[in-house]
C-alpha cells in the first residue's frame, strides 16, 4: 500500500516512498525534540493551516497529543506555516527570547517547511492530508556540529568546504553549497531531509544547472521555473 | 508557454484558500497538459512552499553571483520590495 494510493493521478514511486518515509518519522527523536514534541509541532502547523483556511481537516487526524508547547513555540509555528512573507528577523528574534536555543529553532523551521511542503503536494493533488503517526519513545540526539558558526543567516550554518572541514563534507559531499542547501546545517538531520525531498521533487542537485533537463514527465524546465517563481512571488521570497 | 495559464491558475490555488478554485485549477491543468502535469504541479508548489519558509525562516542571504545576475529583473518585478530583501542587501546594499 503506498501513501497515495488514494490520488485519482499517478504519483511517482519514489515521490511515495520519501514522503511515507519522512512524514512516519516525524513520530521519531529527533536532533533536540522527542517524538511527542515533534509532532504537537506538526498538529500546531496544521491547526494554523485550517484557521486561515489554506488546508481543509480530514476526517482522520492520527492520534491524539497530550503534550502543551509553549505559546512562543506555537507563535513561531504558526507564523512560519501561513504567513511566510511576515516572518523577519524580529519574529525569529521572539523565538530565541521565548526559549527556543538555535538548535531547536532550527529543528522546528524544517518540520513546519517539511510538512507544509508535504501538505501543499497532498492538497495539490486533491487527497486528503495524510494522518500523522504516533509518537515513539527515545531520546533526542542533541548533536550539534562543532564547525557550525555565525556566517550571513540569523542561524549557525557550517560553512563550505574547505572551512567546514570533515563535518561539511560529511553534510554536503564535495560540492560548494549555495545558503539554501546549508540554511538547515545547524541541525544535519533537517538539511539532509530537505535536500532529500528537492532532489525527488524538484530535480537532483546534480541537474540544477541543465537548463533543459527534465525531472517531471510532460514538464519542462521552464514550465517547472514558473511555478516555482510564482510559489516564491506569493510567499515574498527575496532569496 | 504552453499551459502557461493553467500553471499560474493552479500556483495561486494550490497555496490559496479556495478550495473550489483549486478543483477547477486542477482539472484544467490535467485538460490542458495531461494528468501527470498534476503531480508535477504540486511537487514543484511543494518545494518552494519548502524553501521559501526555510530561506525567510533563517535569514539567508542571496548568493552574491545570483544578485549580480538578477539586478534588472528584480528592479522590473519589484523583488526588491519584498521585505524579506533585507536578509540579503543589507550585506550587499551595492546589489540594489
Amino acid at each position: 500500500m503506498t501513501l497515495y494510493a488514494d490520488s485519482q493521478y499517478k504519483v511517482r514511486e519514489d515521490l511515495d516512498a520519501v514522503h511515507a518515509e519522512q512524514l512516519d518519522q516525524l513520530a521519531d527523536p529527533g536532533t533536540w525534540g522527542t517524538g511527542a514534541q515533534r509532532l504537537a509541532i506538526a498538529r500546531e502547523v496544521r491547526q494554523a493551516c485550517y484557521d486561515a483556511r489554506i488546508q481543509e481537516e480530514p476526517e482522520d487526524t492520527g492520534p491524539p497529543s497530550d503534550v502543551e508547547l509553549p505559546e512562543s513555540v506555537c507563535a513561531t509555528v504558526r507564523k512560519l506555516a501561513v504567513a511566510p512573507k511576515d516572518f523577519l528577523e524580529d519574529s525569529y528574534e521572539e523565538a530565541r527570547s521565548g526559549g527556543l536555543s538555535d538548535e531547536e529553532y532550527v529543528e522546528v523551521l524544517g518540520i513546519v517547511s517539511r510538512l507544509t511542503d508535504m501538505d501543499v503536494f497532498a492538497r495539490g493533488i486533491g487527497v486528503p492530508l495524510r494522518p500523522l503517526p504516533a509518537a515513539r519513545e527515545g531520546r533526542p540526539s542533541r548533536r550539534r556540529p562543532r564547525v557550525a558558526k555565525k556566517e550571513l543567516a540569523w542561524v549557525p550554518t557550517v560553512p563550505n568546504l574547505p572551512e567546514g572541514g570533515e563535518e561539511a563534507a560529511e553534510i554536503y559531499g564535495e560540492d560548494y553549497r549555495p545558503y539554501i542547501l546549508r540554511s538547515l546545517s545547524l541541525v544535519p538531520d533537517e538539511m539532509r531531509r530537505h535536500i532529500e525531498l528537492e532532489e525527488v521533487q524538484y530535480l537532483p542537485m546534480k541537474s540544477i544547472l541543465v537548463a533543459d533537463y527534465r525531472h517531471h514527465e510532460g514538464f519542462t524546465r521552464a514550465q517547472v521555473e514558473l511555478i516555482a517563481g510564482r510559489v516564491s512571488a506569493l510567499n515574498e521570497c527575496f532569496y | 508557454m504552453p499551459g502557461g495559464r493553467e500553471i499560474l491558475a493552479f500556483a495561486d490555488a494550490v497555496i490559496g484558500p479556495d478550495r473550489a478554485a483549486l478543483d477547477k485549477a486542477r482539472h484544467d491543468l490535467a485538460d490542458a497538459l495531461g494528468p501527470a502535469a498534476v503531480p508535477a504541479a504540486a511537487a514543484i508548489a511543494a518545494t518552494f512552499t519548502k524553501n521559501d519558509r526555510i530561506a525567510n525562516g533563517s535569514g539567508i542571504p542571496s548568493e552574491l553571483r545570483m544578485l549580480r545576475n538578477s539586478k534588472e529583473i528584480r528592479r522590473e518585478l519589484g523583488i526588491n520590495d519584498f521585505r524579506t530583501s533585507v536578509n540579503t542587501l543589507r550585506h550587499y546594499p551595492e546589489e540594489r
